[in-house]
């Protein structure tokens, strides 16, 4: 009886150790964003309230809002100014939605409600091979076809451009990595749509291109515009394939379409020499102004997404 | 004297090789209520939606035999599917108001035919809600979602929108059987109202349903229309054993 | 009516005409890797070093002997049974003629030669390497400029006697980078497998439901939304100085590297091992438990087992992270390629050897677009092994 016993207490035990031991574990998992934050703050704050080994702080008012990246020479001045970058990526940003926004979706609703099964299920593997491709070919296949056809139809229009480095480049890369995240969303909430709803409106007399664009697509705005904010963050943090396409401007902003120009993400990429210094510092700046720019817009696009979903209760 | 406003005759309908419909022939008299019971699968719902070719939506169905709106072939060839559907309204088995206000719920189907005078929508949407009993609910927020209105509610906001449509004649599938036995009697009522100015075909599980409200009644059986008499005569001294099997319940 | 028809008609066709924009960018993207990388797609581009190398070299001494040489079936190959070894005549980038050699007999006293450089014993000289000039005691040069075929029958004199053999190793070649990338993989996979799939059991099977749990799981799911080079800074302040301090590193380096990448595929590995425990049929648990066993049994013996083939993908999907990820590699890692590979030492993976290569001047678009043909074919077989695994399980699970 008491073997009995004992035995029972040592495998409630072995739950107890076990359950903390995994406990830890996953604590760990989630401190990473934590170290994130902390040590990207840390060190990104130091430019702005250090002395900089007697080059003097950064100014934060001019980091924020100048349009040259830097004033004098490196290592020597401490005139930083991430304002046009802040605008260049937003701008980008907006272009890249305009474009990737109307293609992913009206895809979308062709595989969801047009595409006979075969083509619908083949298309949908065209998307999700899209959706695999890693960025740095995305930049490859932009600066091997985008540029030189950027170039030439600059040329043709009467435009300068820089070997074809620009901002319509950066927007038509960022557009078809952007283009297969929009379409997967959209077709899952437009599948998602009771089929009722669009069977309502066709008895109404509506035809079906009318229920698809007029009910179908109103009823799976909300995933869809689920789907937007999340290409609309990618855009946001791509790196490789802007720095390569862009130009790398080193002020702005830059609105011209065959102008080059730079974003927070590129900037970043640039120039890295030295490991230390106010050269290497300031790029946890731009780190942290890239991580609010990234939350504050996913904080507005989710409340617009709210209030228009509120609209339908 | 009873005009005939939809008359179907010898009709065969096939989903692939597999046949729903085994000749079927019924009237439709104007201003009537005609019920269509039977048991589960047994057509009736499939017969429904051969009157607004509904079933067009299914690629393998193929529909034979004559089925007539006001003495036009409807499966004739160059008739216009979108125009019947105007004059012969549906109203689903469960309520499917669309995610936006009621107003616009109901002025959904006359805006798409290219009505944009407010005024005329305003009308357009009074009166049907009036002939819905649903006006006095809701007339002081039509511009709410629809989607806040009870289940009752909103199965009257879609005969509502049905109607915006000034259709001949309005199909029912099941309508109440979604709803809560309250909500039911105000859209038996309602129903009672509307064969007034329109002409209504429901299917129903329920026979005292259909004892109550329906005129006519057509019973389905495996795909074959085995009795169509008046809703009395029907339930009362059935011709066949198997239909007063069924409604005195034995079966289905 | 007729408006209606119209404004129909030119919304199916900007659908249609938006799907064949879907349709023609994957195109283009495959289509023009292809075309520009295949040509350059060897299996000796997996195993040459990338950087050129210029040898000078002398022959051991050797016996005067007739070498058995294979059947070259090319008029552009030429045998020097003297020596064992076979020159092909070829042309450089730039349309000049060049001398290749075709094959080095194993015996060969070409196979190893005594280097003329300082500080290095021997070298060898393989296929594929070209051939500059030969000097000889008492007879005029072999020079490349004047063809395979001179060069071969110069060779086959039995008079002459080699003096010094002037080749080449023309690199271009991504071993360095392969094996970066494939240390990266094994790595990353074994400081975030365990990591990622016990905080999926923890959170599935043991984590009570409290604020706690919840905080911490929204925690994860935030790090899915990170930008990659967000990544590489917590890289470069975190992971490097740690391994400068712990290890033999003294820059980046490929652990640091490794650290990073398993904190970025670690939600990934979390969020597919979480969903197929909740798949395992909670009937599963209540029989075991109620067999007397514990919930660590009862997780570890027959849950966890259930939720093989969701680990499974989960590996798939983190390695293709693995090989396409750049950005913070570029901080973490380093940008410059390498032939020989430390794990204490910065290199390249393959992503980031395209970076390395498209930010030289001029960039190299044609051995880019072949390690990037490289990579999609790597990703295209784990996708489809992806989807075989789920039906081969699927299939199992039906029987």
């Amino acid at each position: 009886m008491t073997s009995k016993t004992s035995n029972k207490t040592s495998l409630s035990q072995t739950d107890t150790i076990v359950t903390n031991a995994l406990m830890v574990l996953a604590l760990i998992a989630s401190s990473f964003i934590i170290m994130i934050a902390v040590f990207i703050t840390a060190q990104g704050i130091l430019p702005l309230i250090t002395n900089n080994r007697g080059l003097g702080s950064v100014n934060l008012w001019h980091f924020l809002t100048d349009t040259v990246w830097l004033r004098g020479d490196y290592f020597v001045s401490t005139v930083y100014g991430a304002g046009f970058l802040i605008v260049n990526t937003l701008y980008i940003a907006l272009l890249t939605v305009l474009l990737s926004f109307p293609v992913g979706v009206l895809t979308a609703l062709f595989i969801a409600r047009i595409a006979p099964r075969p083509i619908a299920a083949a298309m949908r593997t065209i998307i999700e091979l899209l959706a695999s491709v890693p960025s740095i070919v995305f930049g490859l296949v932009g600066v091997g076809l985008f540029l030189p056809l950027i170039y030439n139809l600059a040329r043709s229009l009467g435009f300068n451009s820089a070997g074809g480095y620009s901002v319509l480049g950066t927007v038509f890369v960022l557009a078809l990595m952007s283009i297969p995240t929009i379409t997967a969303v959209a077709e899952v909430s437009i599948r998602q749509v009771d089929e009722s709803l669009a069977q309502a409106a066709l008895a109404l007399g509506a035809t079906p291109t009318q229920a698809n664009f007029k009910i179908v697509l109103l009823a799976a705005k909300s995933g869809i515009f689920s789907g937007v904010i999340l290409a609309v963050g990618r855009s946001l943090g791509e790196a490789t394939a802007v720095a390569l396409v862009s130009g790398n401007a080193r002020s702005g902003p830059s609105f011209g379409l065959f102008q080059t120009t730079a974003t927070i993400t590129s900037t970043l990429l640039q120039g890295l020499k030295e490991t230390v210094g106010i050269d290497y510092d300031i790029r946890f700046t731009l780190g942290i102004l890239l991580m609010i720019v990234i939350l504050l817009t996913n904080a507005a696009l989710n409340f617009v997404k709210r209030k228009v979903g509120n609209q339908d209760a | 004297m009873m005009e005939k406003v939809i008359s179907v005759e010898n009709c065969d309908l096939f989903y692939g090789d597999f046949q729903a419909l085994k000749d079927v022939s019924l009237p439709i008299y104007r201003h009537k209520v005609t019920a269509l019971i039977g048991p589960s699968g047994c057509g009736k719902s499939t017969f429904l939606r051969t009157l607004n070719r509904m079933n067009d939506l299914i690629a393998s169905c193929k529909v034979k035999g004559s089925i007539q709106f006001n003495h036009e072939e409807t499966y004739g060839n160059g008739y216009d599917v979108i125009e019947l559907r105007k004059k012969v309204g549906m109203v689903f088995q469960k309520p499917n108001p669309f995610p936006m206000s009621i107003f616009d719920n109901i002025a959904f189907g006359p805006r798409q035919q290219g009505l944009k005078d407010k005024v005329k929508l305003k009308e357009i949407v009074e009166k049907a809600l009036k002939q819905a009993a649903l006006w006095d609910e809701v007339h002081d927020r039509l511009n709410q979602s629809a989607l806040a209105l009870s289940g009752g509610q909103q199965q009257r906001l879609c005969i509502a929108r049905a109607i915006a449509m000034e259709p001949e004649v309005i199909l029912m599938d099941e309508p109440t059987s979604a709803l809560d036995p309250i909500a039911t009697q105000k859209i038996e009522n309602l129903i009672e109202e509307l064969k007034k100015d329109y002409t209504i075909v429901i299917v129903t599980h329920s026979m005292q349903q259909a004892a109550r409200i329906s005129d006519y009644t057509a019973f389905f059986y495996m795909g074959e229309l085995l009795e169509f008499d008046d809703t009395k005569t029907l339930f009362v001294s059935p011709k066949l054993k198997q239909t007063e099997d069924y409604v005195t319940g034995r079966f289905g | 009516m007729r408006k209606t028809r119209l404004s129909d008609r030119l919304l199916q066709i900007s659908t249609i005409l938006s799907t064949l924009v879907s349709i023609i960018g994957l195109g283009l993207i495959f289509q023009f890797v292809f075309a520009r990388g295949l040509s350059l797609l060897s299996i000796d581009l997996f195993t040459s070093n990338y950087y050129g190398h210029n040898y000078i070299a002398e022959l051991k001494p050797y016996e005067e002997m007739t070498y058995s040489m294979p059947n070259f079936d090319d008029e552009d190959v030429f045998v020097i049974e003297r020596f064992g070894i076979a020159l092909r005549q070829g042309i450089d980038l730039a349309g000049n003629g060049v001398v290749e050699v075709e094959y080095v007999h194993p015996d060969s006293p070409f196979n190893t030669m005594i280097s003329a450089e300082v500080g290095v014993d021997t070298v060898d000289m393989d296929a594929n390497n070209i051939i500059d000039r030969i000097s000889y005691v008492d007879h005029p040069t072999s020079l490349s400029r004047r063809g395979a075929e001179v060069m071969a029958s110069e060779l086959n004199d039995p008079e002459r006697v080699i003096n010094q053999v002037f080749f080449a190793d023309l690199g271009g070649g991504i071993r360095g980078s392969l094996i970066t990338t494939l240390w990266l993989i094994f790595m990353t996979l074994l400081m975030a497998l365990p990591m990622g799939v016990l905080t999926a059991v923890y959170f599935n099977e043991f984590a009570p439901v409290n604020m706690l749990t919840k905080t911490m799981r929204t925690f994860i799911e935030t790090l899915t939304g990170v930008p990659s080079i967000i990544y590489g800074l917590l890289g470069i302040s975190v992971f490097v100085p740690l391994t400068v301090a712990l290890t033999p590193a003294v820059n980046t380096n490929l652990i640091a590297g490794s650290m990073t990448l398993a904190v970025i595929i670690l939600p990934i590995i979390i969020r597919t091992t979480e969903e197929s425990l909740r798949v395992v049929p909670q009937d599963h648990r209540a029989a075991s438990l109620a067999l007397g066993a514990n919930k660590t049994q009862t997780t570890f013996k027959v849950v966890l087992p259930q939720a093989t083939q969701g680990i499974l993908t989960s590996t798939f999907l983190a390695i293709g992270r693995i090989i396409g990820e750049s950005a913070a590699l570029i901080f973490v890692l380093g940008a410059i390629v390498r032939d020989r590979v430390s794990i204490f030492e910065q290199s390249t993976s393959l992503a980031v050897h395209i970076w390395s290569m498209m930010t030289d001047e001029p960039a190299n678009i044609a051995l880019s677009s072949t390690i990037a043909l490289l990579i999609l074919a790597v990703v295209l077989i784990l996708n489809v092994s992806i989807k075989l695994s789920v039906y081969l399980f699927e299939k199992r699970g039906k029987q």
